[in-house]
């Protein structure tokens, strides 16, 4: 009996076979439906908070044979995340919807891996939908996302460097909020102001903090000195957009098609002076050592109470909301004024790789994603910001009712009511900038160096970098 | 025809070489046999180890952003390289990365395992054993992100803990003077069960015979240390000084996660500046360029150590 039950290795191979050929033809009809099938991969920040599930729920429910396959990135900063990606090609991996802030975006359509949107905007059936978006979208955004007269990403959201205050360490100290007009020399008396130490002189409470990187940190106090890293030049092109969608909208007067940062002036003496003022405030113990990172140690200083005012844009009310503290404990004001009172901001979107597998597919979801039903679902905007709305529809109370600040108008005035206001400077080789940016920012920051000598040095550096690069602007 | 003819009787007489009923064949048949055994090893570090180096050769040898093809420019990027100041930073940084990190985890993994091996207890000999070779076994990022947050000077518990002391403040990370300090703590934390478990190894294969005759002869403590244990344990104190210099030249995530190379470059390293150019840069053949001088600091390193080992490695 048992000799029946044994298998010899023929009849192994001739069941094996018989299998194959069954699961080969009970395939065929998955075959065809696959040939329909689209999956489109998008790059997301996480999976368990993946913020873009609303978004994919929404484009499979109107195109139930597309499906979405999350590209997972994660950094620090952007430039990290660009990065990543170029290493995910590098190794051969597509990907059809990719995400950019600023820092990024000319990186990537100088490279060619973004493909430019221009003709599939104007060559939209739907043009009620892109008047629509482009109404409720401040131009500056928008020319933030050209590159060489080509917009590469519809903004979904953006940042602008604005005063968050610590309003508990405000009031203890017995100030108040200030107003839009405040100047460089408030800043410093409040900042001082708050200020506590111990008897070892060790600093207890920090009047103000930042973190050594691109957006935020010390740049804001660069515009305000009236300096940048680079001039700040704008390329020819956008008139598809600024005269097909802004016409008669004065905040387009002077636009371009994207800006140009090509001749370094990073150790002029504005920039000096605005390295100068930092520098001081952390010799005064105002300031603690600076570090690089994304801000999240920050957060906790802030929410104990051991710092009263730091640069962030909207994203930093969900983060104090998440880190406990309670609307009204902090609020937020414009930067402050010095030689002037231009703002910096950055901007984010997604773009749609040139060599997308599924390219009509993957502008479908950028669509959806900008279009209002996505900014309603978008669980970015709502209830707990996580980023300021590109939309100023989304900009509104109800978009801060459980997170605050008070002042949330702050956010979308800086772009209404500051005509100067522009991106922080981010050409297409913006990621060893900002190496070096950083890099000379820390030199100062650690004592090493003073700001002058620093800053001489960043302007070798970024001549050097610049004179490296091939032609990325048209008219170089 | 003539030459399938030729190759057929090649072919044959090969095949009798190898089968002759003789102790020759069996020898070479077995010889066969262990190559086929070996080949799959020997493959993967053609494909995966020898070939990469042979490409980062080629690539050092080219401008190439993976986006445009890439351009021929001679050795424009070695000259590049000896120009560039940051490398010259990240190569010295390195070197006193090694230096530090190797002879603390030489020298505090030998200090640590003499002090295990003379525990009688078999139970507080494991805990010991398996206390200080955990870290070993934790993701390198987790720890520094861990450690990043203990060395932070104004709320870090090391500081604060060092402030109950009456020490100032330390700028752990934030100083120039102080970072490759905290790098090599960090690094050799983690490390340092490595050489204690080689150390363990090697003194429980020192003979008692050997031990005993350097006790009549009147060599005790610190003199039976010096001139019977340490020799003895030269081998393994020199796999451990090897592994340990290659291990460290290729330093990375340390800096990378706690200090992303800052204060300004003070812990910038070989590595992390091949990883910018090559991936955040997108300069491919700068990198490779960057990765080629590295391999050859790698071997020229390991070739020295091994030459000097001669004087001082006694083999039982």
């Amino acid at each position: 009996m048992s000799a029946e039950k044994k298998m010899s290795r023929r009849d192994l191979l001739k069941l094996a076979g018989a299998g194959s050929a069954g699961l080969v033809m009970s395939g065929l009809p998955v075959t065809v439906i696959a040939q329909d099938a689209v999956t489109i991969k998008v790059q997301a920040h996480g999976l368990d908070d993946n913020q873009l599930l609303p978004i994919a729920d929404i484009m499979t429910a109107r195109h139930p044979h597309v499906s979405v396959d999350w590209v997972v990135l994660t950094g620090i900063d952007h430039e990290e995340v660009a990065a990543k990606i170029l290493a995910l090609v590098a190794a051969g991996e597509s990907i059809d919807v990719g995400y950019a802030a600023t820092e990024a975006t000319q990186l990537f359509a100088g490279q060619g891996l973004a493909a430019p949107l221009d003709d599939r905007i104007t060559g939209d059936p739907d043009q009620d939908f892109w008047t629509d978006y482009f109404a409720d979208v401040h131009p500056s955004l928008v020319e933030a996302m050209m590159y060489e007269g080509s917009l590469y990403e519809p903004p979904r959201d953006f940042n602008a460097a604005n005063m968050y205050f610590n309003t508990n360490t405000l009031a203890e100290n017995g100030f108040d909020v200030p107003g839009p007009n405040w100047t460089k020399d408030d800043f410093v008396e409040i900042a001082r102001g708050i200020t506590k130490k111990d008897d070892a002189g060790n600093t207890d409470v920090f009047g103000y903090a930042w973190i050594n990187r691109l957006w935020g940190s010390w740049m804001p106090w660069i515009f305000v000195a009236g300096g940048n890293l680079y001039t700040e030049e704008r390329a020819p092109g956008g008139d598809w957009c600024w005269d097909g969608y802004y016409e008669g909208d004065p905040a387009v007067e002077g636009r371009g098609g994207g800006f140009r940062w090509r001749t370094p002036i990073a150790n002029s003496d504005e920039v000096v002076e605005a390295l100068q003022l930092v520098v001081d405030l952390w010799q005064e113990g105002v300031t603690p050592d600076i570090e690089m990172g994304s801000g999240a140690t920050l957060t906790g200083f802030y929410a104990t109470g051991k710092l009263g005012m730091t640069p962030a844009g909207g994203f930093w009310a969900g983060r104090l909301k998440n880190e406990g503290m309670e609307k009204g404990d902090f609020d937020v004001q414009l930067w402050p004024a010095w030689r002037n009172q231009k703002h910096q901001f950055g901007t984010g979107g997604h773009w749609l790789a040139a060599g997308a597998k599924a390219p009509e597919e993957g502008w479908e979801f950028m669509k959806i994603e900008v279009s209002r039903e996505g900014f309603e679902a978008s669980p970015f905007f709502y209830p707990v910001i996580i980023t300021t709305s590109a939309r100023r529809s989304y900009s509104q109370a109800a978009n801060y009712e459980s997170t605050g600040p008070a002042n949330y108008e702050v956010f979308y005035d800086t772009l209404d009511k500051h005509p100067s206001t522009s991106p922080i400077p981010a050409p297409p080789w913006a990621n060893p900038m900002t190496t070096i940016f950083t890099t000379g920012t820390s030199n100062a920051m650690s004592g090493a160096m003073s700001p002058q000598d620093a800053l001489d040095q960043m302007q070798a550096e970024l001549e050097a970098l610049t004179a490296r690069q091939p032609q990325y602007y048209a008219d170089n | 025809m003539t030459t399938v003819r030729g190759a057929a009787e090649i072919g044959g007489g090969l095949w009798h070489w190898l089968m002759q009923d003789t102790m020759d064949g069996l020898r070479r048949r077995r010889a066969i046999l262990g190559y086929v055994f070996l080949l799959p090893t020997l493959l993967g570090i053609f494909i995966f180890t020898a070939g990469p180096v042979f490409v980062s050769f080629g690539l050092s040898l080219f401008r190439w952003n993976i986006f445009k093809p890439p351009d021929y420019i001679e050795l424009a990027n070695y000259e590049r390289l000896l120009r560039d100041a940051r490398i010259a930073i990240s190569f010295g940084n390195t070197l006193k990365f090694t230096v530090l990190a190797v002879a603390t985890q030489v020298s505090i993994g030998l200090i640590l395992a003499l002090a295990v091996h003379r525990i009688t207890n078999t139970a507080m000999r494991y805990y010991f054993r398996t206390t200080f070779f955990l870290p070993l076994l934790m993701s390198g990022a987790a720890v520094a992100v861990v450690m990043g947050y203990i060395f932070h000077k104004e709320f870090g518990p090391l500081n604060y803990y060092l402030g109950l002391l009456g020490v100032q403040q330390i700028p752990w990370k934030t100083s120039a003077d102080w970072v490759m300090v905290t790098i090599v703590i960090t690094s050799a934390w983690r490390n340092l069960g490595f050489t204690f478990i080689l150390f363990i190894g090697g003194l429980s294969n020192i003979s008692q015979e050997v031990l005993d005759a350097a006790d009549v002869d009147g060599a005790q403590g610190f003199r039976r240390l010096w001139s019977v244990t340490i020799p003895l344990l030269s081998p393994q104190i020199l796999f451990a000084t090897v592994t340990g210099v290659i291990g460290a030249v290729q330093v990375f995530e340390e800096p990378f996660i706690m200090t992303r190379g800052g204060p300004g470059n003070a812990s910038r390293t070989a590595v992390m500046v091949m990883y910018e150019h090559a991936f955040k840069d997108i300069e491919y053949g700068y990198g490779s360029a960057i990765a080629v001088v590295l391999f050859l600091v790698i071997m020229a390193f390991t070739a020295t150590q091994m030459w000097m080992s001669r004087r001082w490695v006694f083999y039982q």
